[in-house]
């Protein structure tokens, strides 16, 4: 199942306006820890809209903005929670890596590959329950090199639990290049595991949807575990004030021709879409971002006294 | 701890094990959202005997043994918890919780407090430590480990009765329990338990955080849990012949640690000793020391000591393990020296 490309133009115009407004937060210090934008990688998480639904987990990485996004969880509270305030989605005790939305399933964690063995309790669930809702978990290039990866794919295998396990290769893993220390790609792991794999080109939205479809429905229908592997370009450094030196300027700048956004509205001028129009949708989508932005900044921090709340339910030990 | 006369008691034969594997089936018949997860749990009831039973009553589906992947399983404590069930995971041994840590102390404990009271992790670590001769990888207690890190109840029963009690009262919790069953008592009969040795076949938890006094004294309180608890008051009687009266708390969890009772134990009999077979330092002794002086003031006591394992790994042969880990006789020679001292 896919959008057309105008929709999908529109969903990648919001995830990257979204990381934009996050980038402000560190430059003004409001956001004062590390941050992770998936700038350059938004077709993939645009790709991801609409196949899942609020009883299907999806647990995420440090990079976790945009498939967020793509789950439904509200931008504001997103954003409020990557601000630090206590109008955020966990009100302002999780920060940007440790975003939980319990109504959508959708939760993150900040350690590289321990998104798969959550998503494998959520598959377990399903099965448990009955049900056929599905898990993913998205994992980055440098995740799937961790034990839990194999660990998790196994079991999945072996009880053909709904497992889908999204890899997003931008082939950085910080400053190793991974594919200089994998054996193999993600995709090419799927047989071992009595899996589906496939490999696409993660700039193509559409391409995103139609293999993440493809995995999330094998899963529904009892098929077992799937790994979809997209490839796309880190654009930022791995987090806000990584100097990024490991990467030259030339590969930065080949990197820029495959932005996502540039070639989608490439495409759409082709088809004939005007050019005014479609400047009128990244004004849209950038004034709907500007008013969840100010909100945002004026809302305030959690109140100090509160640092010791939730450690336990009936409070701190 | 008491109960009526006519409560139907489970038989003095049974060992700890068994009733481990007990609380746990009563709790899933009331609870159908409690699933077992972990390495040979299931065919097996597992490798002491404390999940026997269980699959046959539930079937595979909730109890369930899992390949060695700590990892994984751990973690699908996570995801099962954030589904709406309430997972008790496994690790057969203490010492292995190193391969899954991760999922522990990052996932189960923060995610609560991360998720700002939205997300809670009603899970259930259930795992076996304490020395059985087993040396560096196989033998330790590691409950000051888990309790330096937030966010997790950490508990250690003594005696069978706290053993059920405890389980029970884990498995109800919608916060995370690490739950610390020692190796060198499961597989002992209910009749060799010094204290707390009639169960009551019904359900009925013992409230997880409060300490008791398992025997009365005047001249110095020793503060400890888990085995260290019978050794203390095998020592107790030996120390009772040579004109030393001994009082004994159980601290039966390490999270939250019930400072409170030690103090006011300590307070009356004027001296302190914490033994702990866990590592001596940065651990459960200089923490219960320091609460304790925190609440009665640096001068209230005539004597404080602590009995621990010294920062040595656990080695393998007799004597030298015998030399490292805390027992009745090196217990009574800790008492005799605080109570030396004046």
């Amino acid at each position: 199942m896919t959008l057309d490309l105008m929709t999908y133009y529109r969903h990648m115009l919001r995830i990257r306006h979204f990381e934009e407004a996050c980038l402000s937060g560190v430059a003004s210090g409001e956001i004062h820890g590390e941050l992770h934008t998936a700038i350059g990688q938004e077709a993939i998480a645009a790709g991801m809209v609409g196949i899942l639904r609020d009883d299907d987990a999806l647990v995420s990485t440090h990079r976790n903005h945009g498939h967020g996004i793509a789950k439904g969880v509200p931008l504001e509270p997103m954003l409020a929670e990557i601000f630090e305030k206590e109008t955020g989605l966990c009100g302002g005790f999780g920060g940007h890596m440790h975003l939980f939305d319990p109504d959508r399933l959708f939760s993150t964690t900040g350690i590289v590959g321990a998104t798969l063995p959550v998503a494998l309790g959520h598959a377990y669930a399903a099965f448990l329950d009955g049900s056929d809702a599905v898990a993913v978990a998205v994992s980055g290039d440098g995740g799937v090199n961790t034990g839990g990866f194999h660990e998790s794919l196994n079991l999945a295998g072996a009880l053909k639990l709904p497992l889908v396990v999204l890899v997003e290769n931008n082939d950085w893993a910080i400053s190793v290049v991974s594919s200089e220390v994998s054996a193999v790609g993600s995709a090419e792991r799927a047989p071992a595991y009595a899996a589906w794999g496939t490999r696409v080109d993660g700039t193509d939205p559409a391409a995103v949807a139609v293999a993440f479809a493809e995995a999330v429905a094998r899963a529904r229908r009892g098929e077992g575990p799937a790994i979809v592997e997209a490839t796309a370009q880190r654009f930022r450094g791995h987090y806000e004030g990584d100097p990024d030196l490991y990467r030259t300027p030339e590969l930065k700048e080949a990197m820029a021709a495959k932005d996502p956004l540039v070639i989608a509205r490439r495409e759409l001028e082709a088809q004939g879409i005007g050019t005014d129009h479609l400047d009128d949708l990244v004004a849209e989508s950038q004034a709907q971002i500007d008013a969840i932005l100010a909100r945002v900044r004026a809302a305030e921090q959690p109140d100090p006294s509160r640092a010791h709340d939730h450690v336990f339910t009936g409070g701190v030990a | 701890m008491t109960t009526a006369t006519d409560t139907p008691m489970l038989s003095p034969s049974f060992n700890l094990s068994r009733v481990i594997a007990d609380a746990i089936k009563l709790e899933m018949e009331a609870d159908e959202r409690i699933v077992v997860l972990g390495e040979d749990v299931g065919r097996q009831g597992g490798v002491f005997g404390s999940t026997r039973g269980l699959q046959k009553a539930f079937g595979d589906r909730r109890v369930r043994d899992m390949p060695i992947s700590e990892m994984a399983f751990t973690g699908m404590g996570v995801g099962l918890a954030m589904s709406g069930y309430r997972p008790m995971i496994e690790i057969m041994f203490v010492d292995f919780i190193g391969v899954c840590l991760e999922q522990v102390y990052n996932a189960i404990a923060k995610n609560p407090y991360m998720s700002g009271g939205r997300v809670p992790m009603p899970v259930v670590i259930k795992t076996a430590g304490g020395c059985i001769g087993s040396a560096a990888q196989h033998s330790q207690c590691l409950w000051g480990t888990f309790a330096h890190l937030p966010g997790m109840h950490v508990v250690a029963p003594s005696s069978p009765y706290d053993a059920k009690g405890l389980m029970a009262a884990a498995l109800r919790s919608d916060d995370p329990v690490i739950y610390i069953e020692h190796k060198g008592l499961l597989l002992s009969k209910l009749g060799d338990f010094p204290h707390g040795a009639e169960v009551p076949k019904g359900r009925y938890t013992v409230p997880i955080g409060e300490a008791a006094t398992v025997r009365d004294g005047r001249d110095v309180t020793i503060a400890t849990l888990s085995a260290s608890v019978r050794d203390a008051l095998v020592a107790a009687d030996e120390l009772a012949g040579q004109g030393i009266d001994v009082e004994v708390v159980d601290l039966r969890s390490v999270v939250p640690l019930d400072a409170d009772h030690v103090a006011a134990s300590a307070a009356r009999t004027g001296r302190l000793l914490v033994v702990d077979e866990d590592y001596l330092g940065f651990g459960l002794s200089g923490e219960l020391i320091t609460r304790v002086l925190e609440l009665l003031g640096p001068g209230a006591l005539r004597g404080i000591a602590r009995h621990g394992v010294a920062n040595v790994p656990i080695p393998a042969a007799r004597s030298l393990e015998q030399a490292v880990v805390p027992g009745s006789a090196s217990i009574a020679a800790a008492v005799r020296e605080l109570v030396a001292r004046g």
